[in-house]
C-alpha cells in the first residue's frame, strides 16, 4: 500500500516502524501556500524490511517548508529510498535535512537519498543537508542533493517549436517533480497531477 | 515583384556580450527560393539563424529583418514560430521528463491557438504524429522517448525534421543540420526538407560543407564571413568554395 499525504500548515510528526519483509511507502505533496514542519523517523526493524520515501514541494510565497527525515537501517538485508523534489519561489524557505543511519549489524543494506531543487527567484532559499552515518562495511548508499534554476536553453528550444514561455516553464517545473508523482497509485495520479499543475502556473 | 518577397534582412547588427557577431547583414529572400548560408567557423552562421529565431541571449543592435510583412524582431520566439518561422538547431536541446508526444502536443496546439483555432482532438494529433514520424523514418516508439534525451546525432537531426514536418513552416533555417550526420540520416533528413518545400515557402540551410548541398540544392548561395555577406551567386559557388577554400574569395 502506498500512502499519500497532502502535508497541512504545522507540524507533522511521524514514526514508522517497518517489521521484517514489508515495505511502507509514502508520498508526501506540500502544495503552495502551505508552510509545514515535517519530521520523519523510519525505522526498518526486521530483515528485509523497505521503506521508499517520496515527497514533492511547490512553494511561491512566503512559505517555509522544513523537511527532516531520519532513516534507520539495524539489521541486515534492508532496503530504502528517499527521493524529494521541489521547487522554490517567491521569498520561500525550504529546508530540508535527512540522515541514513547504517548500524554495525545492518551488513547488505542499500539506502538511497536524493533531494533536487529548483529555484524560481532571487527571494527563495534552499538549504539542503544530506547526511550519512554508515557503521557496516559491506553496504550500497549514496546521496545527492542540488539546487538549480530553469535551463533557458530549454526555454528558448521550447519557444523556438510555439511554446509560449509560460507553458514551456510548466512543462519543466511538471516534469521535474513527475519522478515523484509517479509513485502515486494510478487512480490518483492525475488528478495529483492537473493539481500541481494548476499550483504551479499560480505561482509563475 | 516586391510581394514575393517572404524575408528582407537589412543591416542586421547583433551582439552577444557586448561583442559584435553580425556587422550589418543584409539578405532578401523570395518565395519558393532555397537560399544557403556558408562561410568559416566564427563567421556568424549560427548567431544569424538564432536572431531570426528570436535567442533572447542576441541583441540586435541595428538593422531590420521583415518577414511577409511583419517585424520580426518585434515578435516572441512563440510568435515567430507562429507566423511560420522554424530553426532546426545545430544542436538539439535534450529536455529531460518531456516526452515527444507531449512537447509536440503543446506546441501543436500553442501554434493552433496562436491561429484562434480549437486544440486538436487526441485522435487526430496521434495521427499526425504517426505520419510525420513515419515520414523522417522514426520508430513510432520514440513518441514516448524523453525529447532527445539519449538520442544519436542522426536521431537528434531527424527528431528536428520531424518537429518540422509537424508544424509545416513558412520559413525553414536549417543550421548545420548536416553535422553529426551519416550519409544515411543525411539522405533522409535532406529527402524530408525537399519533399516540405513548396513555391509558397523558403529554406535558409546554414552550412560549412557542401556535402548537404548536393542533396538540397539552392537557388541562391551567400558566403557569410566576419559578420557579413561577401559573396552572394548561384549553386555554382557551392563548388568554387570547395575548390578554393574560404580564404581565397
Amino acid at each position: 500500500m502506498i500512502e499519500v499525504i497532502f502535508v497541512k500548515d504545522g507540524q507533522l510528526v511521524r514514526s514508522i516502524e517497518v517489521p521484517g519483509g514489508q515495505r511502507a511507502d509514502m508520498v508526501f505533496l506540500i502544495m503552495p501556500g502551505v508552510s509545514c514542519d515535517v519530521k520523519l523517523d523510519v525505522r526498518l526493524a526486521g530483515e528485509g524490511a523497505e521503506a521508499n520515501i517520496y515527497g514533492a514541494y511547490v512553494c511561491g510565497g512566503d512559505e517555509k517548508v522544513s523537511i527532516a527525515v531520519d532513516m534507520h537501517h539495524d539489521l541486515p538485508h534492508c532496503n530504502s529510498r528517499q527521493l524529494f523534489k521541489g521547487i522554490a519561489g517567491g521569498s520561500s524557505r525550504v529546508d530540508f535535512y535527512g540522515k541514513i543511519i547504517v548500524a554495525q549489524d545492518a551488513q547488505k543494506t542499500e539506502a538511497y537519498q536524493e533531494n533536487h531543487n529548483i529555484l524560481l527567484s532571487d527571494g527563495a532559499k534552499v538549504d539542503t543537508k544530506p547526511q550519512l552515518e554508515i557503521y557496516a562495511d559491506d553496504v550500497k548508499c549514496s546521496h545527492g542533493a542540488t539546487i538549480g534554476r530553469l535551463s533557458e536553453e530549454e526555454q528558448f528550444y521550447m519557444r523556438s517549436r510555439g511554446i509560449t514561455l509560460e507553458d514551456a516553464k510548466v512543462l519543466q517545473m511538471i516534469s521535474f517533480i513527475a519522478p515523484v508523482l509517479e509513485n502515486i497509485p494510478e487512480t490518483d495520479r492525475e488528478s495529483v497531477a492537473i493539481q500541481f499543475e494548476d499550483a504551479i502556473r499560480n505561482i509563475i | 515583384m516586391a510581394n514575393d518577397i517572404l524575408l528582407k534582412i537589412e543591416g542586421l547588427r547583433a551582439s552577444v556580450e557586448d561583442k559584435e557577431i553580425l556587422k550589418g547583414v543584409n539578405l532578401t529572400i523570395r518565395k519558393g527560393e532555397i537560399h544557403a548560408v556558408m562561410g568559416p567557423n566564427g563567421a556568424g552562421k549560427s548567431t544569424l539563424s538564432a536572431v531570426l529565431a528570436g535567442k533572447p541571449q542576441f541583441t540586435v543592435t541595428a538593422g531590420s529583418v521583415e518577414f511577409l510583412g511583419q517585424d520580426l524582431l518585434a515578435m516572441s520566439p512563440e510568435e515567430r514560430a507562429w507566423a511560420g518561422v522554424f530553426l532546426s538547431f545545430q544542436y538539439p536541446v535534450e529536455i529531460p521528463g518531456v516526452t515527444i508526444t507531449n512537447f509536440m502536443k503543446t506546441a501543436v496546439n500553442a501554434h493552433r491557438a496562436g491561429k484562434g483555432l480549437e486544440p486538436l482532438k487526441a485522435g487526430d494529433f496521434l495521427k499526425l504524429l504517426r505520419e510525420k514520424m513515419a515520414f523522417v523514418q522514426m520508430k513510432p516508439e520514440f513518441a514516448k522517448r524523453e525529447v532527445n534525451v539519449g538520442f544519436s546525432g542522426g536521431e537528434k537531426k531527424r527528431n528536428e525534421i520531424f518537429q518540422m514536418a509537424m508544424l509545416d513552416p513558412t520559413l525553414a533555417i536549417l543550421d548545420e543540420t548536416d553535422s553529426g550526420l551519416d550519409v544515411d540520416a543525411l539522405r533522409i533528413v535532406a529527402n524530408g526538407v525537399n519533399a516540405l518545400h513548396n513555391p509558397e515557402k523558403a529554406a535558409i540551410v546554414i552550412t560549412h560543407y557542401q556535402r548537404l548541398l548536393d542533396y538540397i540544392v539552392p537557388d541562391v548561395v551567400h558566403v557569410l564571413k566576419d559578420g557579413r555577406i561577401v559573396k552572394t551567386a548561384g549553386k555554382e559557388l557551392v563548388s568554387e568554395i570547395e575548390e578554393k577554400g574560404y580564404d581565397n574569395l
